[in-house]
């Protein structure tokens, strides 16, 4: 499988976002830098669906037990990590 | 009434452990360790404050806290019971309608606010329906506040007495409020539960002497303080001067590395935070080698979740605890036995387990008469951690608080839950009697999330069901509403967020022609969470 560009992922983190979100996430401006959990559109549990979205994107799993959340909670930062582990 | 001299109350807890430990750690919150004298310090700031507005306050017994994973926070509860007042936790991430009920349900007129909840106060204080006084520990004079809110009176940090001027008195009594919580009510107002200081007393000396909790543990802080059960994180570890740790807001979700970066002790969570964990894959064996304890409870505990979690931190003593607010914190336990607890479980949750020693139960039928062991009942409570009736409230009381026919004069708890004991004596959990549900461990009872809807929607036509379900626990809520033409979901949903809690708040509204029916011709809410599972 064609490994995925940062910048794709980003995009396909918002999309999931905005279709799976809380509190009028189709609504709401979604960007690179927005923190996920802070804002509200995602709760935990809808936190781990986009976990195991990401999963299936990158085709690798995400090691998150030495992470600090403030790097997991912010879209960019989390597909940064997502590709990191898996390179 | 004379206080008892020998009944302690949980501030003297607080107290020895800081005469015993000034030094050692008793506080970490925001990435800052505070000792025993240093928080002891601030708290007694508090609780003199508190004290000066005894001669020109009418009196009074509670004191509200809105503060957040603070210092603020956990000073202001101390303080507030280190002034012999009870004291009644607000919830900075409830809507501000929901904030000014518990504050006019529960009479406070006197709060203690974090700096973190400044955004919050204007809204408040502009709202507030009488005059109140704001004590912020934390806050440097704001003239703006003064000036702004002239009905209001203002204690800013540089206007509080200093510790010197406050020597602790100890006039608390079993019978003197501990704290007032609130939990949702069928009728749409919030359901206040006073907790006594004897009812904490009595469930802070079992679990200590249980547990063999010393001065070198180290407690999680997971729950809000708006949720009963952090009233055990709190209590338990500064009765025998061990150390508080406040998990961040953005760790909630995922605690693993909070839990190993402190090397934390005795852990304490709803099973749903071990099911997030174990789908994130960071249950790994042995990776929480710290534990001594881990403690769950406010749902039902799946047996996987068990587990992993016994995998996770085999060092530990997995416990799955069991109480309603109006039993405080906790009554019944259950421990985990990698050998021989599958086969205990009843639908792959871990029973309840047994009744706390010297606290009563009894499993009754729709009389209230004693089931035969092994049949299916209400769960009923009684004994010193039980309360004895619902914060002005006597119709709810009344029913709720009872005396059971052929039993003695005590008064029993009715806990609504239904349950059966097996022939070795634990106690299985089997669901509930009525319309109340658990979402994320808080209590929600359906009825009030559809009192809102009604109001937001213009029709009677409202159904909430518990969506979705995973191992008995609910995640969210989804509505389901008829009798009208069109469905403006986003305003709605906006409409609820204004009153509710965002755990009550639904996921989804769908607009359907007619609800189904059964044949008792009441709502078939099985059948609306079949047609979920259809879409899901």
């Amino acid at each position: 499988m064609k490994p995925v560009a940062e910048q794709e992922l980003i995009q396909q983190v918002i999309g999931w976002v905005k279709q799976n979100g809380l509190n009028g996430a189709s609504h709401t401006e979604i960007s690179e830098s927005t923190n996920l959990l802070e804002s509200g559109l995602l709760d935990s549990f809808a936190f781990v669906d986009l976990v195991l979205f990401i999963e299936n994107c990158t085709q690798e799993k995400l090691d998150l037990l030495d992470v600090n959340p403030e790097e997991f909670t912010v879209v960019k930062s989390l597909c940064h990590l997502a590709l990191q582990n898996g390179h | 009434m004379m206080p008892q001299r020998s009944f302690r109350s949980l501030f003297r807890g607080f107290l020895e452990s800081a005469e015993g430990f000034p030094q050692r750690p008793a506080l970490f919150v925001d990435g800052e360790s505070l000792s025993y004298a240093n928080l002891r310090r601030i708290v007694y700031k508090i609780a003199s404050a508190i004290r000066t507005l005894r001669s020109d306050q009418e009196s009074f017994s509670l004191v509200a806290v809105l503060a957040y994973r603070s210092k603020t926070a956990y000073a202001g509860v101390l303080g507030s019971l280190a002034a012999s007042k009870g004291y009644v936790p607000l919830n900075p991430k409830f809507p501000l309608e929901r904030t000014l009920q518990m504050l006019a349900l529960s009479d406070c007129t006197v709060l203690i606010i974090g700096k973190e909840c400044l955004p919050q106060l204007s809204g408040l204080l502009k709202a507030a329906d009488r005059p109140l006084v704001i004590i912020l520990p934390e806050v440097a004079s704001l003239a703006e506040l003064p000036s702004r809110n002239p009905h209001h009176r203002f204690l800013f940090a540089d206007q509080l007495p200093s510790r010197e001027d406050f020597s602790f008195e100890e006039n608390s009594t079993p019978a003197s409020f501990a704290y007032l919580l609130f939990t949702s009510g069928s009728t749409g107002i919030p359901k206040g539960v006073p907790i006594s200081q004897g009812n904490v007393r009595s469930y802070v000396n079992y679990i200590c002497q249980r547990y063999n909790v010393s001065e070198h543990d180290r407690f999680s802080q997971q729950f809000d303080l708006t949720f009963d059960l952090s009233a055990h994180d709190m209590f338990v570890c500064w009765e025998r001067g061990a150390c508080l740790y406040c998990v961040p807001d953005n760790s909630i979700m995922a605690p693993a590395k909070f839990i190993r970066d402190h090397e934390l002790t005795m852990w304490f969570s709803v099973p749903s935070v071990a099911g997030l964990l174990s789908k994130m894959r960071l249950l790994s064996p042995r990776c929480f080698p710290s534990l001594r304890f881990s403690l769950f409870c406010g749902e039902p505990l799946p047996a996987s979740y068990a587990r992993s979690w016994q995998a996770a931190a085999p060092d530990s003593i997995v416990e799955n605890l069991y109480g309603p607010t109006e039993a405080t914190i906790a009554i019944a336990h259950y421990r985990w036995d990698s050998q021989k607890s599958f086969q205990e479980c009843s639908n792959g949750l871990v029973p309840i387990g047994q009744i706390f020693e010297g606290q009563q139960f009894s499993v009754t039928d729709s009389h209230g008469k004693s089931v035969p062991l092994g049949d299916a009942g209400e769960l009923c409570l009684s004994g010193s951690q039980v309360a004895t009736g619902y914060w002005h409230n006597l119709e709810k009381t009344q029913q709720q608080f009872v005396r059971l026919p052929g039993a003695d004069d005590r008064l029993w708890y009715r806990t609504g839950d239904l349950v059966k004991q097996d022939e070795s004596g634990n106690l299985h959990y089997l669901g509930r009697m009525d319309h109340q549900v658990k979402i994320r461990g808080y209590r929600v009872e359906l009825q009030e999330i559809e009192a809102v809807l009604r109001r937001a929607c213009g029709t009677d036509q409202v159904v909430s069901v518990p969506w979705p379900v995973h191992n008995g626990s609910a995640e969210g809520v989804v509505a389901f509403v008829s009798g009208i033409k069109t469905l403006d979901e986003a305003r709605i949903l906006a409409s609820c967020g204004n009153l509710l809690p965002d755990y009550m708040v639904p996921r989804k509204i769908y607009l359907v022609d007619s609800l189904p029916l059964n044949v008792n011709q009441k709502i078939d809410r099985g059948k609306l969470s079949s047609l979920l599972e259809g879409v899901a």
